[in-house]
């Protein structure tokens, strides 16, 4: 059994870098050093999906259309060229830059149309075998780091910086007067419920356009997602959460005051949500789900307004039956991963001196009182310890009668290390939901990036459901992929890293749970990464929105009519292994302080850590491989 | 505060309510009889709109082509020689001209830009 396990996992390792290392076959015709490469363009893809040529050739490429006007952009080299159906057009370049680009459509074509988009490798891909050998390096790096590790430096990050180092911001004066207004942030919320307006509007009359020309499809998934992904989840957590305009109507009917401080009992029925799905299990399921839908969201403006209007809706209803920010919580899908991620993040609400709230008999910060609310999160402020279930909305700042909150910058991740205090709170612990909560946000990656930045147009044509057969077949692989393959092969690791370690009492899903909090940094630092792709390719339809958000013909700032410009793409794969090979120092750094944490001794450590060191090198060359190979 | 909690209702009502008002009255207010909105879809998802389009001889007229669709269209009236081609999805293109023929003219699509492109076709009726 247990040279079993070691084998399938040594296989899969080796299979992940030497499928990373396969020989590309070359595409179309080499006569002299010119190679003539003929592409058909139809919706959604491009036939060859990958061109691979050998670096320093010159490249001639037909385009013929089969169904529509069709264009073709190329990352890098900044060429394009565009073709009507019936005419054959040719570019020629010398391709004297090796690595992977990205060629996209550069007309509108369709639905689909910022995702039609193939691949050019110019062999050698040096770029990418960079990238792996930094992964390696880093890899092997850590263990040596590790071995050597003074005692005095486990509670340093790095070796350098003290996790308990702490910079308060609401010490300043202003800042602290700031966060204990109540237009603060209400304000923020006002500016977002004006947007989120906007965007119902747009995205309800233009309905029928193209998504990459509607208000509402760009500014959520261009602006607003990436937006969320590469700067406010990473660095302030659930930042989002403390200006989302969404619970605003809610709020509202619960405390019969907008601003002011109303009924502390909200006037709904105020029922509590049940025990069992007090967890991140169901903002998971719902996420889950709602990425099934992902071929319609981001590219219909109708689709978009259903979902909005879902979750406006929803906010309502939950809010008028459940107490307090229970939707916030347990309902929304995006919750989950960002309250995940907010454990990494380098931002947090705490309180200044405990002993102060050791002191303090009445618990305003909970219970509410004449200048604030109760803590809508559910949480208890004066026992805040993590952040996965706090939303940052500064009412424990307007509350607390001995001032006695801060706002505080942190280094990256101490929250990971954090377990709950109270032994009663069952429902906020280190656990399975979210590990899974981790696991899956591996497979939802995956199947975004392949289908809104790959190059196969089978996949694409399963995911906007051109036919059910396709669509269900896709959706069955999507869903074992992530509730089995993944969390399979986690769990191998983590029964691998027990045997490893020799340790017969630790629990195996401990081991499970415990390792997944590693999985947080590189799954950041992946979204951040997969981020890139979205904004820099697309960014300049903010532009021509910005302008006329309604389609009315409108031209604001005059950049109505401005042309689709794509901003450095050619510097997409760099940001990208950068991106990465942060995250995974992160994860190395704190995964083997979880594994001191899990195993009783430092040797058992040691050797229950390499199982789960070389699963994450391998996760990062994998996603190196989807991103650049 | 309670100056402020007012001042709070009357921004989300303004945000809300306003802000669908204002868009309202603004198509509302600038309808214009010369300028004749023409929406340009492929003939599945809805085809020209309006497929018949009628002016007066002698008056000047602007039509504003939309682009409402996913692909790239464009507009052929053989009869007064007009061309506008390569009208990109989400663009608006205009064209002001005097008819001054009588009689009933077919426009057409002139990019291909869809499997039914050839009955991507509307009529101007000059009276």
């Amino acid at each position: 059994m247990k040279n079993f396990a070691y084998i399938i996992f040594l296989a899969l390792v080796s299979f992940i870098f030497l499928g990373c290392e396969k020989k590309p076959e070359l595409s179309g015709e080499l006569v002299g050093d010119q190679r003539t490469i003929e592409i058909i363009a139809k919706r959604y893809a491009y036939t060859p999906e990958v061109i691979n040529v050998n670096e320093g050739e010159t490249v001639v490429l037909k385009l013929i259309s089969d169904d529509v006007t069709h264009g073709f952009y190329l990352d890098g080299y900044e060429k394009g060229f565009f073709v009507h159906p019936g005419e054959t057009k040719v570019m020629g370049f010398k391709a004297n830059m090796a690595g992977r680009f990205s060629f996209r459509c550069s007309v509108t074509c369709g639905d689909f149309h910022p995702y039609m988009i193939g691949h050019l490798r110019v062999i050698p891909n040096n770029r990418y075998h960079a990238g792996i050998f930094l992964v390696v390096l880093l890899g092997i790096a850590s263990i040596a780091w590790s071995c050597k590790k003074q005692r005095n430096n486990e509670n340093k990050l790095f070796g350098v910086i003290p996790l308990d180092w702490r910079f308060e911001l609401t010490k300043y004066k202003p800042i602290r007067k700031m966060f204990k207004s109540r237009w603060f942030p209400f304000i923020f919320i006002l500016i977002n419920f004006f947007i989120f307006m906007v965007i119902l509007i747009s995205s309800f009359v233009g309905s029928f356009s193209s998504g990459n020309y509607n208000f509402g499809v760009m500014i959520t998934w261009v602006l607003w997602w990436v937006l969320l992904m590469t700067l406010f989840v990473p660095l302030i957590g659930r930042f989002w959460c403390m200006v989302c305009p969404f619970p605003l109507v809610g709020d509202w009917l619960q405390r019969g005051k907008l601003l002011a401080v109303g009924k502390h009992k909200s006037r709904g029925l105020n029922k509590k949500w049940p025990k069992k799905f007090r967890n991140l299990w169901p903002v998971t399921m719902i996420l889950f789900v709602a990425t099934f839908f992902s071929g319609f969201f981001t590219v219909k403006p109708f689709a978009t307004f259903v979902l909005l209007s879902i979750i406006i809706l929803g906010a309502i209803v939950i809010a008028l039956i459940y107490e307090k920010r229970t939707f916030c919580l347990y309902v929304c899908p995006v919750s989950g991963f960002q309250g995940l991620y907010a454990n990494f993040s380098a931002a947090e609400v705490r309180v200044k001196d405990p002993e102060v709230c050791a002191l303090h008999q009445t618990k305003t910060c909970y219970t509410g009182n004449e200048q604030g609310y109760g803590c809508p999160w559910l949480e208890l402020p004066f026992d805040l310890n993590r952040n996965t279930y706090c939303g940052m909305c500064m009412e424990c700042f307007k509350s607390c009668s001995h001032d006695n909150m801060a706002f505080n910058i942190r280094p990256f991740g101490t929250d990971l290390l954090a377990e709950r205090r109270r032994t009663d709170d069952v429902n906020n612990r280190r656990g399975l939901d979210e590990a899974f909560k981790s696991l899956t946000m591996i497979g939802i990656l995956f199947a975004f990036f392949l289908t809104m930045q790959g190059p196969h147009g089978w996949l694409k044509d399963m995911v906007r459901v051109t036919n059910l057969h396709g669509y269900g077949l896709y959706l069955v692989g999507y869903t074992i992929f992530n509730f089995l393959l993944v969390p399979g092969l986690f769990f191998l690791v983590s029964y691998l890293s027990k045997l490893a370690s020799g340790n017969k009492e630790v629990s195996l899903k401990q081991v499970f749970i415990d390792f997944s909090y590693c999985l947080i940094p590189i799954g950041i630092a992946r979204w951040a990464a997969f981020s890139f792709g979205v904004i820099l390719p697309n960014g300049s339809y903010l532009l021509n929105i910005l302008s006329d958000p309604f389609s009315l013909g409108w031209n604001l700032f005059g950049t109505a009519n401005f042309p689709w410009t794509p901003i450095f793409t050619g510097s997409i794969p760099y940001l990208q292994t950068i991106t990465l090979l942060i995250g995974l120092a992160f994860s190395l750094e704190y995964g083997y302080k979880f594994a001191r944490k899990i195993y009783a001794d430092e040797k058992e450590a040691k050797r229950g850590w390499i199982p789960m060191l070389v699963f994450l090198v391998s996760l990062s060359v994998f996603f190196l491989w989807l991103f650049e190979g | 505060m309670r100056k402020q909690e007012l001042l709070a209702v009357i921004l989300v009502v303004v945000f809300s309510i306003g802000t669908v008002a204002t868009v309202i009255i603004y198509k509302i207010a600038t309808r214009d009889p010369q300028r004749i909105e023409l929406l340009a879809r492929a003939p599945e998802k809805g085809n020209w709109s309006p497929k018949t389009i009628t002016v007066k001889s002698g008056e000047k007229i602007t039509l504003v082509i939309k682009n409402v669709d996913t692909a790239t269209h464009g507009f052929y009236l053989p009869a007064y020689n007009l061309v506008l081609t390569d009208i990109k999805a989400g663009e608006f293109r205009e064209v002001t001209f005097t008819p001054r023929k009588k009689g009933q003219f077919n426009f057409l699509c002139s990019v291909w830009c869809s499997d039914y492109h050839m009955h991507m076709r509307g009529e101007l009726i000059v009276e």
